[in-house]
């Protein structure tokens, strides 16, 4: 019996990504996050450096409690680092903003508000100057993108999981952002709606181009989705542990990934990784 | 088999309000070995969790019943404990005291220093000893679920029911719990029966999984046997050869649930028209460059040319979802491996035997067997190289994969090793492997060669993976390969709808097999709907010189796939009975005595005949004749069974009488 080794992977050459830009368009550089503890200090994240291309699909894997999340909210801005920086297009990030949307595992969706109105009321606050009619059309077509129309009128309550979850990516793309941030999207829906939400991802990826940061606790969905998975160490002073590429082209279908022999290495890749040189312990 | 937890012909039905019933389960039957670890998988809403509901006595069969150790179960007790998604703990005591209390309640007459230890036991067995004094509030969710399998386990269940027990958590952390449930069932000892929809999970842990269809009327759709030797551990599991095959067994059941339940499973109804029984069917294929005559003849028009309109081709993972579609009649009709209509009407690996006829031989030749290219390296040019490799390294185990057993690839490399004195039951291991996975399993180094069809010879060679040490033309040249079966009550049914089929195919198997087409054919073929690979892996043997990767220059082969020529397509049943002889040699079937009686049955001669005659195309069959194999061994179809018993390497052959008739009412 054997195991892949880190180094049996690492092609000289990565396949070829026709939709990719080659310069480099957001920069984590030597990123830090320290807490403040009444132990002393408490490192979340030490020395993290990724370098991300306009246009690509990164997933971020890793145990819980790795880092991900405070990752992301240094990204998105939320959050501030303790050293290092992140840059968008050669701008430093120091703040959120409609550039880089956030869509939860939990919707935050107003629950008072409909479908309608929740992707509305973002495109209100970005785009003040643009008319009534304007600002409708750009929330009824992105509502449309998610396959909502029908739904736009309905409340949260009145939708499922994996409606919920459509609305969230329909606001956060009817602003047209940059960088889309998903941390954990589809980890509360039932498997099936999983897949279909992974898949409409795609078509919309696809369609709008956008350079996606992804967090994932499953390894299937990061190879049917991603560019690069970025797996991480555990904390404390978690760091990039090691990147895979994910070669399959595009557009991609789950017959022909789990046919091709490369996805079985990858997975095991994953799996090694993940549950025996970086395993977890409660 | 001791039977430790009997289902029994369980069936649940809901009232409605409106006066209507909904029948939830239906005729669940399952026997459990005492310590086996069964898993029940399905979609949402398809009765899993009250089946295991019954079984716990939380809810009562309309008809049926569960019995325990020879005693029915009609309501819950301490020797069936459940596990939920959501823990149950009391919040306000401590993990500890959660556990006490179970125990102290159930082991109420015991003394009380027992209790302790045995509370104390089980806070070590799932290696909360750091957080005994905590409450659930204040400690992680997959602690929690430590906790509730703990106080299950306290009080000594004789069964552990678990309903999605990981549910709640994500899937990196359940994998952790996963394993540690693992070693907490080896340690106890104790019968599990868990609920869940993680497929991998389901893999790790169990020693069967049941696999339930959609409700209404849910039933056991298929069991798959997990045949990962114990302790696992989850990287050996993951990287067992068979890993995969089996996963994407499972994957593809519950695809094949999701798209029933998308299509309001509404019962295939026979749609007649164009003087035809049924023009729409559903026909199955393997992705392999043999599949070329059913895509030709959808893509050129052969089936709307003879009135089947309705054409749908369904890509299929194996052989092995083949053989089960035709069998539960969700395909129509489907390309089979060789000896699937003998081996399903006969009965192979324990099912019901089950007549399936073929009336039309689609393609021959096409396989080759390939070894991992270390092999090669290692200066393996020969069968006897080979053996005497076998011999220098005792120790070593090596594994060759095939497609099905009833496959060619399966009896031909089968016959190959034992004519070189290499029993393929005791020398080597041989292992049922999808062909889309032998690549992937050549690649990871878990087995050591195999014998497939094409493009994964060619694609081996191209990866620099593997050489091939024969081509089929080699050992016996022009055999049949795959051919069309149905169920002989469908023939039955739909005699004219079948001849359309056959005439279709034959047709298309014609322009197959002229050269000037095949560009175009190749071009068809790498769609992605049908074999979707790179053409370049395609090419030879097809198109182009066949590269065996020996460092030799590259052989033009004729007939490698064969489609027409030389009298392809009628059934022959002198071919037909050495594959018999051959599955019966190895155990697969028993030989039958009436074998006459089997052969006219499932060789419908009288069907490809008409059609060919339609066609005005020549309807004789090949010459009868002896078969002349590589190894200058002659097969007379006169006298199977003195050939039978002339063999050296076989497995106990059993003779005896099917009796057909009585199956066909089945």
């Amino acid at each position: 019996m054997q195991t892949l080794n880190s180094t049996s992977l690492q092609t000289a050459n990565p396949a070829p990504k026709p939709h990719l830009k080659p310069d480099p368009y957001l920069v984590i550089e030597n990123l830090s996050k320290v807490y403040p503890s009444p132990n002393g200090s408490y490192t979340v994240l030490e020395n993290v450096n990724l370098t991300v291309r306009e246009g690509e699909f990164i997933c971020l894997i890793g145990h819980s409690g790795c880092g991900k999340s405070t990752l992301l909210d240094m990204v998105s801005g939320f959050r501030k680092p303790s050293q290092g920086e992140v840059r968008l297009q050669s701008k430093r990030i120091t703040q959120p903003g409609p550039d880089r949307m956030v869509v939860f595992q939990n919707y935050s969706l107003l629950p008072w508000k409909t479908a309608f109105e929740n992707v509305y009321l973002g495109v209100k606050s970005v785009y003040p100057e643009k008319s009534k009619a304007e600002k409708e059309a750009i929330a009824r077509d992105h509502l449309a993108l998610v396959g909502l129309t029908e739904a736009a009128d309905k409340k949260p309550k009145e939708l499922s999981g994996g409606m919920k979850q459509r609305v969230s990516i329909a606001r956060a793309l009817a602003l047209r952002p940059q960088v889309l941030i998903l941390d954990e999207p589809f980890g509360a829906l039932d498997p099936i709606t999983r897949e279909e939400l992974q898949e409409e991802l795609l078509k919309i990826w696809t369609a709008h181009r956008v350079t996606v940061l992804m967090i994932t606790h499953d390894i299937d969905e990061a190879l049917f989705l991603s560019d690069r998975i970025v797996m991480m160490t555990n904390g404390p002073a978690a760091r990039i542990g090691e990147i895979l590429d994910v070669p399959f082209p595009r557009p991609r279908s789950r017959t022909s990934l789990v046919e091709s022999p490369e996805y079985y290495n990858l997975r095991n890749e994953a799996l090694d990784f993940l549950y025996r040189r970086f395993a977890h312990e409660e | 088999m001791s039977v430790f937890v009997e289902v029994d012909h369980v069936d649940r039905v809901f009232s409605l309000p409106n006066g209507a019933e909904y029948i939830a389960l239906k005729n669940i039957e399952l026997k459990i070995r005492k310590g086996e670890f069964v898993s029940l998988v399905g979609h949402s809403g398809c009765g899993k969790s009250t089946l295991l509901n019954i079984v716990a006595g939380l809810d009562n069969p309309t008809t049926g019943g569960v019995v325990l150790e020879g005693r029915q179960v009609t309501q819950p007790g301490p020797d069936r404990m459940v596990v939920f998604q959501n823990y149950s703990l009391l919040p306000w005591l401590t993990v500890r005291q959660n556990i006490a209390l179970a125990v102290n309640r159930v082991m109420r007459q015991r003394p009380k220093a027992e209790r302790i230890s045995i509370v104390e036991q089980h806070v070590d067995l799932v290696g909360l000893r750091h957080a005994a004094d905590k409450r659930p509030g204040q400690i992680s969710g997959g602690m929690k679920q430590r906790v509730a399998i703990a106080r299950a386990l306290a009080i000594r269940p004789k069964l552990l029911l678990l309903d999605e027990p990981f549910g709640a958590l994500d899937a990196l952390t359940r994998g952790g719990l996963q394993e540690q449930l693992m070693r907490i069932c080896d340690e106890s000892q104790v019968t599990c029966i868990m609920v869940t929809h993680d497929v991998d999970e389901a893999l790790l842990l169990s020693d069967r999984i049941v696999m339930l269809t959609n409700g209404p009327e849910a039933h056991i759709g298929q069991i798959v046997d997990v045949p990962f030797a114990r302790p696992r551990s989850r990287m050996e599991v993951v990287n067992h050869p068979n890993y995969y095959g089996i996963r994407n067994e499972i994957v593809y059941f519950l695809n094949q649930q999701k798209r029933a339940k998308a299509r309001k499973l509404k019962p295939m109804v026979a749609v007649s028209g164009n003087g035809l029984e049924k023009v729409n069917l559903e026909i199955g294929f393997v992705p392999l460059t043999d599949c070329a005559p059913l895509v030709v003849a959808k893509e050129k028009g052969f089936f709307e040319k003879h009135g089947l309109t309705e054409i749908t081709l369904s890509r299929e993972p194996s052989w092995k979802a083949i053989a089960e579609g035709v069998y539960g009649k969700r395909l129509d009709a489907a390309q089979m491996v060789a000896g699937m209509p003998l081996g399903l009407t006969l009965g192979m690996s324990g099912r019901a035997p089950i007549p399936v006829v073929s009336a039309l031989t689609l393609s021959r030749n096409g396989n080759a067997i390939t070894f991992d290219r270390d092999i090669f390296d290692a200066g393996v040019r020969s069968l006897a190289d080979f053996q005497a490799l076998i011999r220098r390294t005792p120790d070593r185990v090596h594994t060759l994969g095939i497609v099905h057993p009833a496959s060619m690839q399966n009896l031909l490399l089968r016959y190959w090793l034992a004519s070189g004195g290499i029993d393929p039951d005791q020398d080597v291991s041989l292992t049922v492997i999808p062909p889309p996975q032998m690549l992937a399993n050549l690649t990871a180094n878990t087995i050591d060669g195999y014998c497939v069809g094409e493009p994964w010879n060619s694609r081996a060679v191209q990866e620099g993976r593997g050489v091939v040490m024969e081509t089929d033309l080699d050992l016996w040249a022009g055999h049949p390969e795959k051919v069309l079966g149905v169920r002989e009550d469908w023939a039955n049914q739909y005699p004219q709808t079948h001849l359309a089929l056959v005439k279709a195919l034959l047709e298309a198997c014609e322009y197959c097999d002229d050269r000037r087409n095949r560009e175009e054919i190749l071009q068809l073929l790498c769609q992605p709907e049908y074999v979707g690979v790179d053409p370049d892996y395609m090419r030879p043997g097809f198109i182009d010189a066949y590269d065996r990767g020996n460092g030799e220059d590259p052989l033009t082969l004729l007939n490698y796939n064969q489609f027409y020529v030389n009298k392809t397509n009628c059934p022959d049943r002198v071919e037909a009975l050495w594959t018999l002889i051959q599955m019966a040699r190895w155990g697969i079937v028993s030989f039958p005595r009436n074998w006459i009686e089997v052969l006219d049955r499932t060789q419908r001669i009288d069907v490809f005949g008409q059609a060919a005659r339609d066609l005005g195309l020549l309807d004789i069959g090949r010459d009868r004749g002896a078969i002349s194999l590589f190894d200058g061994s002659i097969f007379n179809p006169d006298d199977p069974i003195h050939y039978l018993n002339s063999i050296a390497i076989k497995r106990d052959v059993r003779i005896e009488e099917i009796p057909l008739d009585a199956l066909a009412t089945v």
